[in-house]
């Protein structure tokens, strides 16, 4: 592996079209936020968007996750279609969900499916933070509990990739209902099955999908300097005006405190994962 | 405590004493006093019955609410509370014990959020606002429960789980997450009734349940108010309008079948008239008891989970489903 993560491509000066999916990167190059040196968009582009010199791990959408974590051309989607509804009326939330479809290309802040790893067959779920902050609405967690239900009924391990600002508060209610409806679905699948269930986390994951099934898994892997926590930040030092220390809430900070089992770098998931379906599955 | 919204009643309450202070034989002043307290119940009922939903959460946190203790001293007989989460501390956020409810003499886990009843206590119980050694305890609670057979009922009371640095430290959201797999799989019946806030996953880690009851003036939403004003609205002075559009209130509860029943209050809130609204929460949880009693444990589970499994799942999203799953969801 570790020549591929070294790996350097030769990139043009004819500027790419930005794939990456960080609206920050425009053009050829940026100051990266990790070194402060250029990269190049190309060059993050071929690593996952993560920084050729530092290894600091910008956020990838849910399809560029799934080719980096699925075996090529493995992956079938479940659910496509499926759409949120303003079940409440929320002003706005239809603008905001016609936006968030056009900006990301998909239907909703989740895409789950089957899919193998390594050739092990796995029910995969992965999150995409650039639909409204990866929020979980009821179709996040409707998709997250028929991958549930695939995995319990064709009894294969579990995988699901989170990336969440929390809760989807514009679906009120229906949105913190989703704790419950993953996780009786959830006890479900672990009560009859056998196989594991891998929660990896990526920056950030907070809230509401923390409070569930992202932190209810066997194994808890994280990616390198990934933010994970209930409240963020912000939040608790605007409540309590406590000074929080350097690096909180990352995911070194939190294995540290016992909360997360591993850190694994984002181009070694796919190896990772592998290792334990087959120690496991 | 007066609430903003009560000021007028309150005037005109303190114009009447001010009256019947200074008027003794005075017919005229008597006349007078008859108006003002016909005025008085008008303006009682224009404000207690038109409540907007925010108003019903302040009166959800007003400090002279019934509170746990409250209907501790009422509901049970024998109130055997224990500490201590085992692995850290103890919160007294959150309470919890073996209990005998005077009602049926069942004996139950009942566990509950204590804000106190004083300033002193208010701080001291962290306003309800509990820590993962409090999510923790309850993990504990709910295992007894499953251990000895007997029913969990949760009164809830929570604006939600505290957001510190301590509490991120330990593990907040882990102990929220296995609270909720506690609740999902627990084989004794679950009975919750929201009697003041409802605060969020803080609050759901106590009641996600076979029977929810819920206060008139109570309150259950995925965030405060004022919280979803400040991220939504860029503004924290809308959380007005917030409350109103997140449909938190009981009422909207009911009508989108997330609670099964709501416990009237009297006019102006529980903490006018406690002893009726205490003692219809009992018989509420007496009810539920009752009908749940001797459900054996995986019909319980199959219950819960078709409860759960059908929420914000609509028929639009039935025909999203790909063909593959068949749906054990009652929607
Ligand atoms: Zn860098």
């Amino acid at each position: 592996m570790r020549h591929w993560l070294s790996k350097r491509r030769e990139y043009s000066r004819s500027a790419p079209e930005t794939e990456s999916g960080l609206g920050q990167i425009n053009g050829v190059f940026t100051k990266c936020r990790g070194c402060k040196k250029p990269v190049y968009e190309e060059d993050l582009k071929s690593r996952f968007n993560v920084c050729p010199n530092c290894d600091y791990h910008y956020p990838i959408s849910a399809p560029e996750r799934i080719k980096l974590l699925a075996d090529p051309g493995s992956f079938t989607e479940m659910a496509r279609e499926m759409r949120a509804e303003n079940l409440l009326s929320f002003e706005g939330y239809e603008g905001q969900l016609e936006k968030a479809r056009e900006k990301s290309g998909l239907g909703e802040a989740m895409v789950a499916g089957r899919a193998t790893i390594g050739g092990n067959p796995v029910a995969l779920a992965v999150m995409d933070f650039r639909f409204i902050g990866g929020s979980m609405g009821s179709v996040v967690g409707e998709k997250v509990a028929l991958t549930m239900e695939a995995a319990l009924e064709e009894d294969l391990p579990l995988i699901i990739v989170s990336s969440s600002g929390g809760a989807r508060m514009q679906e009120g209610i229906y949105s913190l209902l989703q704790l419950a409806k993953t996780s009786v679905e959830l006890v479900r699948y672990t009560r009859e099955r056998k196989k594991p269930y891998v929660s990896v986390i990526t920056d950030p994951t907070f809230g509401g999908v923390t409070a569930s099934f992202a932190t209810a898994a066997d194994v808890i892997l994280a990616e390198p300097g990934a933010r994970v926590g209930f409240a963020g930040a912000r939040v608790i030092e605007g409540a309590t005006k406590e000074r929080l220390p350097e690096g909180f809430q990352t995911a070194e900070f939190q294995r540290e405190h016992g909360m997360v089992d591993r850190i694994v770098h984002r181009l070694e998931l796919r190896e990772d994962v592998r290792r334990l379906l087959e120690l496991l599955a | 405590m007066i609430l903003d919204f009560e000021r007028p009643i309150k005037e005109l309450e303190d114009r009447i004493l001010e009256l019947q202070r200074l008027a003794g034989e005075s017919e005229e002043l008597q006349g007078e006093i008859a108006n003002l307290q016909r005025a008085l119940e008008t303006a009682r009922k224009r404000i207690y019955l038109n409540l907007t939903p925010y108003q019903r959460v302040q009166i959800s946190r007003h400090p002279e609410r019934p509170n746990f203790r409250t209907y501790v001293e009422a509901l049970t007989e024998d109130f055997y509370e224990l500490s201590g989460d085992r692995h850290y501390g103890e919160d007294v956020a959150v309470s919890g014990g073996f209990a005998r409810l005077k009602e049926g003499g069942r004996r139950v886990v009942l566990v509950g959020n204590d804000k106190g009843r004083d300033v002193k206590s208010r701080v001291r119980t962290n306003f309800g606002m509990a820590h993962p050694e409090g999510y923790r305890k309850l993990r504990r609670l709910y295992a007894l429960a499953a251990r000895f057979g007997l029913p969990i009922v949760s009164l809830v009371d929570t604006p939600g789980a505290f957001a510190g640095r301590g509490a991120e430290e330990r593990g907040q959201a882990w102990a929220i997450s296995e609270d909720l797999l506690a609740l999902a799989r627990s084989p004794v019946p679950v009975v919750s009734v929201i009697t003041g806030e409802g605060g969020s996953g803080g609050a759901l880690a106590m009641c996600l349940a076979d029977y929810l009851g819920i206060l008139e003036n109570s309150y259950l939403s995925v965030i405060a108010p004022e919280s979803c004003a400040s991220i939504i609205f860029r503004d924290p002075s809308r959380a007005e309008e917030a409350a109103e559009a997140m449909r938190i209130t009981a009422e909207d509860l009911a009508e989108h079948g997330i609670v099964d029943e709501v416990i009237p209050e009297p006019l102006g809130g529980a903490h006018k008239d406690p002893a009726p609204v205490v003692e219809a929460v009992g018989g509420a949880i007496g009810r539920a008891l009752e009908r749940l009693e001797g459900t054996d444990p995986s019909a319980l589970f199959e219950m819960r989970y078709r409860r759960y499994r059908a929420i914000g799942a609509p028929k639009s999203l039935e025909a999203g489903r790909n063909g593959h799953h068949t749906s054990r969801g009652r929607g």
